[in-house]
């Protein structure tokens, strides 16, 4: 039982950290109906700017903030600059135009700082303190990230909710012709969609490479497969959903791992100790095929 | 002119444009150095999976991102069929006794084999694809990409693991380079080297494929298809069956990709978890937004994209003439891919709707004016 | 008419490149009057790109031979090529290296899978295969089948018997739990443990596998920690060692840890100790074969380490002088050279194969005492090791300090 729970913590942990980049995902397709595939490299390279800040002597939260705002900058001339030209073209052409980000984004990195590992300021943002409750233990860190990931998605909910410039977005996205006519200016909205995303995917980042070090140009990637697989698990338009899709992911991946042996002992052929990644997405998949709109998506009325 | 000249005249254009495109196919290599040749032997690979993945995604409208595990599986397919059970002996791997992997096989007809296992398992794979569509489609896909090399490598007595399958002592004498060995060709009654042999096994199945696709795409399934693409509602409405034709495109695309999985391991004359890395996926899908959806004549293009832009920009860090410092960063860790994003974008925005949509641009006032 | 047509781009092709080496007809390919060419692939993109150290750090110091005068006259041309770390792709550009490029040998390809793919097309050609990349046995064992090949570093198997073998003379209350890569390189490394351990072999109370799609090992981690073992072996690459060393740490487990040499440089240990917030790394176990470039009160005077510095600095400058991958590359490209100067003025590819096979020299670049020897029966360059130990001192500053003899690695 004690390894059990432990091991649920854990995953919760590993789930807050896709549930995150998961956010950002859903952030960019609600905004533009496309996923960011480089939304994983933009993250990891905010990273290193942070790294580079600190290495210049910045303090920790100075840097982070700083991070942020040159993130959200960043999202937003990348919007203007990268994505608009595509717009009106296919969805697949933007879908491959940020695969090429993916690609710009992660050779830039290795080659401005090399492919080595680095470490980010150490036993920040949180304590790495931890605490023992029975024979489970807990960190401190995983606590801090969970909340905070929590206390994001209440952010973002109550800014498409309650605020205008939140309303403004989601009007943009929706009914970008009607939204024009009321004075919404719906291609500076976008930018702002991107913009947040890619500061959203900078929190991620950071936290990524405090709590699984350490920080390479490479560290996003496998990330990013689990955040798209909880963004669409949890509904790929709900942030909720796609935090609540990350959780479940991580519990999952560890409880595979932690009882394949006990599986095998008790006759079952396969070895799924190696094959936990595989034996997840057919999980996600079986979870489709009941409710093909993810767990939290509404499902669309399809226009003939 | 009168319309029906038009159209007669363009067929006659269109005719003659295939004759042009397949002699020029056939002579090629007496241009071309005997690597050279290979090196279109690969471009020949990534043709024929264009062709396939173009079926689903440019005429039928469902997005794939896990291209790269079919052609994985007609990959192993075809390696597992020409060891057969004395090869993998002699590998020390064992395959077990229901698994009909025969006593060893000539390489070339393990393709057609290959392609129907992969057929079927793309079939399978279709099934989802009822229920799911748009980005959850393309998770499912991409799931597959992810998983397979993992997959692979799991049953390790037969698959090899991590290392594969090598097939180079079941073709030696083929592959004692291009120099002093080639490749008899009883049909012919013909001598090819090594990777003449390669470019012409590529090319012959790629332009079969390309006109059994042409057939496919201009009867009845090519008409559901492009409904289906357009309008699922509109499409059930007209009495075309969704559950069988997206299955049937799905099946056939993957079919092309397997075909082109088993070239790959004949051509590399080995077979690895690692030869078909998800990026292999995502490139697949690159190459057919490149060569514009629903369109076959930009597919040549778009493999010529995919095979010669990671080896252009190698090229350029031996280019004479560019200053020290550009060669450098050419081939300093990171750049290749930074330069491959770059290009890829740009040519995105000179062509948004890939090569065919720019040639169909150009050409379309061309034949008005005639 | 076809084969004519060939045969006769053939000799023109063979002509063209014998001709600026007049005179000498049993010249090899890529041997020229004033400089020879040799190839290999490297990752400079993907996911293994920070592998690429291994074929830059051999440019530098063939740039550094180069300027000073080459061997035998001879200026050394190396061109690699980025394989994406895919085997398949590595088949291609070696092929590009062999018959279009016609390069000299294959030289420092890295990759395991990846040079097994090359192997037996390279020997079937005789193109020499040279210091292979990768720490796999077979390319040390395998040399009766696959004459033209020969690799370079102490294989992992060897590794992990000297890990076994100090642990049953001094640990014998050892319970030990493996963290290991599933694939060829984690499972040799437990191979040779247990070889090593011999009729301890029962000891090994617990393993975990990871992928290398996983983004962290805790989960691997925590299953381990209840085994009780008190002795935990990292048979991992760097990312997921920095990982066991810290999860270990912040799940409470206090086992003495062991690091495979792919992971043991110093600033992936100084990363693992998370700033001396993780007392795991105090007294963890490696090996070591070459000069630790971090350490720079150890080779504070050593002319070696001095020369790799103003290596790095004159032709490498864009590159971490930190990263230990570049002095494995240096005394690679250090030890081809010596086999090249050796194969006299007009070398052959058997005739350096056969230099290959007969070293017995000291490089400048691995630790003290260590010599590169090969003999009829023993194709594995670098075989002598020695343990080495994390050692932080009272400022919390820690350090590799090598302990007990030289010992050699059975291949």
């Amino acid at each position: 039982m004690a390894e059990f729970l432990q091991q649920v913590v854990i995953g919760l942990a590993s789930g807050s950290i896709y549930g995150l980049l998961a956010l950002a995902l859903v952030l960019i397709h609600r905004a533009t109906g496309v996923i960011n595939f480089a939304q994983g490299e933009m993250a990891m390279f905010s990273t290193y700017i942070a790294w580079q800040l600190v290495q210049w002597g910045f303090p920790y939260w100075l840097a982070f903030a700083a991070t942020l705002l040159l993130s959200f900058a960043g999202g937003l001339a990348l919007q203007r600059v990268v994505i608009r030209p595509v717009e009106s073209a296919p969805v697949l052409t933007v879908v491959i135009v940020t695969l090429g980000l993916l690609l710009v984004f992660n050779g830039l990195a290795t080659w401005l700082w090399s492919g080595e590992v680095r470490t980010f300021p150490p036993n920040r943002p949180f304590p790495t303190k931890t605490i023992e409750i029975g024979s489970v233990v807990i960190n401190a860190q995983d606590i801090g990230i969970i909340l905070v990931t929590f206390g994001l998605v209440a952010a973002l909910w109550a800014f498409f909710k309650f605020t205008k410039a939140g309303l403004a977005l989601r009007a943009a996205a929706l009914y970008p012709d009607s939204s024009r006519l009321v004075g919404i200016r719906v291609g500076w909205m976008l930018g702002i969609g991107w913009g947040l995303a890619a500061a959203l995917g900078a929190v991620s980042g950071m936290f990524t490479a405090a709590a699984f070090p350490p920080l390479e140009p490479t560290m996003m990637q496998a990330v990013l497969i689990y955040a798209f697989a909880a963004a669409v698990l949890g509904g790929i338009d709900s942030p909720g959903g796609a935090v609540l899709g990350g959780l479940a992911l991580g519990v999952f991946l560890n409880l595979v791992g932690t009882y394949a042996d006990d599986l095998q002992d008790a006759g079952f052929p396969i070895d799924l100790e190696g094959l936990r990644l595989p034996v997840a997405f057919v999980f996600i998949l079986a979870l489709l095929l009941v409710r093909p709109q993810g767990l939290f998506g509404r499902a669309a009325a399809r226009r003939v | 002119m009168r319309p029906s000249n038009r159209v007669l005249l363009g067929l006659g254009l269109r005719a003659l444009g295939v004759i042009a495109f397949v002699v020029a196919i056939a002579i090629l290599p007496r241009f071309l150095s005997d690597f050279r040749a290979s090196e279109f032997a690969r471009v020949g690979i990534f043709f024929i999976a264009l062709v396939g993945l173009n079926i689903l995604t440019g005429y039928t409208g469902q997005i794939s991102l896990g291209h790269g595990a079919f052609m994985a599986v007609g990959g192993y397919v075809s390696a597992l069929l020409i060891l057969g059970r004395p090869g993998l002996e002699a590998s020390q791997l064992e395959a077990p006794d229901w698994l009909p992997v025969g006593d060893g096989m000539q390489d070339v007809w393990t393709i057609p084999i290959a392609a129907l296992v992969a057929g079927v398992f793309g079939f399978f794979v279709g099934l989802p694809a009822l229920r799911l569509r748009g980005l959850y489609l393309a998770l499912v896909t991409f799931a597959l990409a992810v998983s397979m090399p993992i997959i692979l490598r799991e049953p390790e007595t037969l698959t090899g693991g991590t290392n594969g399958l090598n097939l180079f002592g079941t073709t030696e004498d083929r592959l004692t380079g291009a120099i002093d060995n080639s490749v008899h060709i009883p049909v012919l009654d013909k001598d090819l080297t090594f990777n003449d042999w390669t470019y012409y096994l590529a090319w012959t199945i790629g332009l079969i494929g390309l006109a059994l696709a042409w057939l496919l795409l201009r009867g009845r399934p090519g008409r559901a298809f492009r409904a289906i693409r357009d309008s699922e509602v509109a499409a059930t409405s007209s009495g075309v069956s969704l559950a069988s034709y997206k299955t049937l495109a799905f099946a056939i695309s993957a079919a092309y990709a397997g075909a082109a999985g088993a070239l790959l391991t004949i051509v590399s004359t080995i077979v690895t978890p690692g030869s078909f890395p998800v990026f292999l996926s995502i490139q697949l899908l690159i190459g057919v937004v490149i060569a514009g959806l629903g369109s076959l004549v930009g597919l040549i293009l778009g493999a010529l994209f995919l095979y010669y832009l990671p080896v252009g920009i190698q090229e350029l860090a031996e280019v004479g003439s560019l200053p020290d410092g550009l060669q450098d960063a050419a081939k300093s860790p990171g750049m290749p891919a930074v330069i491959y994003g770059v290009v890829l974008i740009v040519v995105l925005f000179l062509l948004p709707r890939g090569a065919a949509g720019f040639l169909s641009k150009v050409s379309f006032p061309l034949t008005k004016r005639l | 008419m076809r084969r004519t047509s060939i045969l006769i781009g053939v000799l023109a092709a063979a002509l063209s490149l014998a001709l600026p080496a007049a005179g000498r007809e049993t010249a090899d390919p890529g041997v020229s009057g004033n400089s020879i060419l040799i190839g290999g692939t490297t990752p400079l993109s993907g996911v293994a790109s920070a592998y690429a150290s291994v074929a830059r750090g051999a440019e530098a110091y063939f740039k550094y031979v180069n300027a000073r005068g080459g061997v035998n006259g001879r200026r050394i041309q190396y061109k690699y090529l980025d394989d994406g770390y895919n085997p398949s792709t590595t088949v291609q550009q070696t092929r590009q290296l062999v018959q279009q490029d016609r390069v000299f040998a294959i030289f420092n390809s890295l990759g395991t899978e990846h040079n097994l793919a090359i192997r037996e097309y390279l020997n079937t050609v005789r193109v020499p295969q040279i210091f292979v990349a990768s720490g796999a046995r077979t390319f040390g064992t395998g040399f009766r089948k696959f004459p033209w090949t020969i690799g370079y570093q102490p294989s992992y198997y060897g590794e992990a018997i000297i890990y076994g073998k100090w642990i049953r003379a001094n640990r014998k209350n050892a319970r030990i739990a493996i963290i290991y890569q599933n694939d060829d390189y984690g499972k040799e490394l437990i191979a040779g443990l247990r070889k090593g351990l011999g009729r301890m072999q029962n000891r090994i109370v617990a393993t975990q596998g990871y992928e290398v799609t996983a983004t962290d090992v805790q989960s691997q981690v925590a299953r381990l920690k209840t085994s009780n073992a008190n002795t935990f072996m990292v048979f991992g690459t760097p990312r997921y060692a920095i990982q066991s060393f810290i999860y270990a740490n912040r799940l409470g487990w206090k086992p003495l840890m062991f690091v495979n040499s792919v992971s043991s440089a110093s600033n992936i240990m100084e990363i693992a100790s998370d700033a001396g917030n993780n007392p795991r790394v105090r007294g963890a176990i490696s090996i070591q074969f070459l000069k630790d470039p971090t350490d720079s009160t150890q080779w504070r005077g050593d002319a070696g380490m001095k020369l790799y510095r103003s290596i790095m600095k004159r032709y490498l400058p864009r590159g971490n002088a930190n990263d230990v991958y570049h002095v494995y590359a240096m005394a690679s490209a250090h030890t081809f050279v010596e086999a090249l100067r050796r194969a006299g003025r007009n070398p052959t590819r058997s005739g350096v194969m056969a230099q290959l096979a007969k070293l017995n020299s000291k490089n400048p670049f691995t630790i003290p005492g260590v010599t590169i020897r090969t003999g009829r029966v023993d194709r594995f360059p670098i075989e002598q090791v020695q343990l080495t130990r994390w050692t932080v001192n009272r400022r919390g500053d820690g350090r590799w300090v090598r302990f007990g003899p030289l010992q050699r690695t059975p291949g």
